[in-house]
């Protein structure tokens, strides 16, 4: 599974689909193809086998992504990927747990974390060796419930539980820093008791080192990994510039975006 | 009926370990006997019920039956949209716990008194809404829960009434529960939770009323109501809810353009509660006290 791949199929997807959030799922491309091609257990053909690992988008607006790698690990069919966003199809805009391999229905922001936690949890009452993985967009942790999910995880000592903050810097209505100043988010998270550490969201070396450092550590304590992100990343003209959170794909932006793409093959 | 309910829930959760009880710091002498025999299924998840939502509901997806327990003030209302979609939308099996609905925290005020609970609830889809009268609709609701498939709102009301049927009632989801029956007598109320109490003072040895319980409010057996409505001159619907969306808006909905009569919903007004007072002052407020509703329906 290569990011460069999943980025392909994001740019056909939002251009076939007439659908906006391209910028959303360009920042989690390499997050997402490090986590399903390295580290998430999915059984092959059952992704909603009882002993399978968790994989929350609760930021749920950047799921063009997700999609994208349950279609390269075979889990969505080209079919459903090439009707993406049409009438009576499946696909819909915002992550859906009516799709096998999506654990919680997102975009009302705020509420994935929550969801990963009692997730996490089951599996520690369970006792299974599950890992919990859940992304969360950095705007979205405006929202009072992620706090709340995360006095929880420290209370519950969930250290199954990989929260994954997606800080692109941007929210719906602008940068981070001038809508609601999140601060230092590493060291928020290290207040509420997590094992915290910021990283190169963009470098998949980084991510799995990170990744596999934390699971590894059975501390009691949940897990932080700050991924520093470019919204749009992956096509210059949409890098940092917020248009494409709301912005659909013309002949042209997407002649050109697909250009770009291709170059880096 | 709350002892009730803590037999209900231990028994359930002694039975099968993937019973859980999730509360959001509330609950304290009821739980007593829970926390001594399930410890391991006892969570406290603090003064934070939209966590304590989501939580249940990714439990849920991991195979465990979730009973979540909050004021009616709380949950449902503060946590609607964690109900809605973390929950009914994947039509996940938990069960919440509205302790004190209507207007039984009378002296706190408006913020915990619950009276647009049932409203709220019932444009969603996937969960039943079970409102039961006293200890044995209550024992029964629990039981109904518990084998339902998807997701239930027990709405708890005044906890010290008294009892209105003499033994288990064994009700099936949806059914209306007969308490005072003359067969077709004139008048019919239909009342739910608190309100079955003063309903049955009121028909007492009336030979002019029936009377049925309502404990589940949705799903309602449709054919039953209008069966039960059908030939009556007037139709009283009573309940310690706002008139807007509660059971007199359901039954409304069922018979009109069926069911010709005089037809009224006697339940809260479109306003908070106005004064502080006790529990028979906010009824007598509300105009949901013995002598005024004796006066309107006789």
């Amino acid at each position: 599974m290569k990011a460069n791949n999943i980025r392909n199929t994001i740019l056909e997807m939002a251009f076939s689909g007439a659908t906006v959030h391209v910028g959303c799922a360009f920042s989690i491309v390499e997050i997402l193809t490090v986590l399903y091609r390295n580290h998430l257990n999915f059984p092959a053909n059952d992704v909603e086998s009882p002993v399978r690992d968790y994989m929350v988008l609760s930021k749920g607006h950047g799921v063009m992504a997700q999609y994208a790698c349950l279609h390269e690990k075979g889990y969505l069919a080209s079919e459903d990927i090439q009707q993406y966003f049409k009438n009576g199809t499946r696909l819909k805009g915002l992550a859906d747990a009516h799709i096998p391999g999506i654990e919680a229905t997102t975009g009302s922001l705020g509420h994935g974390l929550s969801v990963a936690v009692g997730l996490a949890l089951a599996a520690k009452l369970n006792k299974t060796e599950q890992m919990c993985y859940v992304i969360v967009g950095d705007g979205e942790i405006n929202e009072g419930p992620i706090w709340e999910a995360a006095l929880f995880a420290a209370q519950f000592k969930l250290d199954n539980l990989i929260v994954i903050v997606d800080k692109n810097g941007f929210q719906a209505m602008g940068t981070t820093d001038e809508v609601m100043s999140l601060g230092n988010i590493e060291a928020k998270f290290l207040a509420f008791d997590f094992d915290a550490v910021t990283i190169d969201g963009h470098s998949e070396l980084e991510l799995d080192i990170a990744m596999s450092t934390f699971k590894a550590n059975k501390n009691g304590k949940p897990k932080v990994l700050v991924a520093n992100t470019v919204k749009g990343k992956g096509v210059s003209f949409m890098e940092n510039d917020n248009i494409w959170h709301y912005t659909r794909l013309n002949n042209e932006t997407y002649a050109a975006a697909v250009a770009q793409l291709q170059g880096e093959e | 009926m709350r002892a009730a309910f803590s037999d209900a829930l231990v028994a359930a959760a002694k039975a099968n370990p993937k019973v859980l009880l999730l509360t959001g710091d509330h609950g304290y002498a009821l739980f007593d006997v829970f926390r001594k025999e399930c410890p391991q299924q006892y969570i406290n998840c603090g003064i934070a019920e939209q966590n304590m939502v989501g939580v249940a509901a990714g439990l849920a997806k991991a195979g465990f039956i979730p009973f979540v327990y909050g004021l009616s003030a709380f949950v449902p209302i503060r946590v609607l949209e964690q109900i809605k979609i973390d929950v009914c939308y994947e039509s996940l099996k938990v069960i919440f716990i509205g302790d004190g609905a209507g207007v039984v925290y009378s002296h706190l005020g408006s913020s915990h008194q619950s009276t647009e609970d049932i409203a709220a609830l019932r444009a969603i889809p996937n969960i039943n809404i079970l409102s039961p009268a006293d200890r044995f609709e209550l024992s029964n609701s629990m039981a109904l829960a518990l084998a339902s498939e998807q997701a239930t709102y027990l709405r708890m009301g005044k906890a010290d009434l008294g009892d209105i049927h003499t033994g288990p009632t064994n009700s099936s989801m949806g059914a209306l529960v007969p308490v005072v029956i003359n067969q077709l007598a004139d008048i019919l109320i239909l009342a739910t939770g608190s309100m079955v109490g003063v309903a049955n003072q009121i028909a007492g040895e009336n030979k002019n009323i029936d009377l049925y319980s309502v404990p589940s409010i949705k799903p309602i057996d449709v054919k039953s109501v209008l069966d039960i409505c059908t030939g009556r001159k007037k139709i009283f619907v009573l309940e310690e809810h706002s008139k807007y969306g509660g059971l007199g808006s359901c039954i409304a909905e069922i018979i009109a353009g069926k069911v010709l009569c005089d037809f009224k919903t006697i339940g809260i007004d479109d306003r908070f509660s106005e004064l502080c007072g006790d529990y028979a002052y906010l009824m007598e407020e509300h105009g949901l006290n013995m002598d005024k509703l004796d006066k309107l329906i006789v």
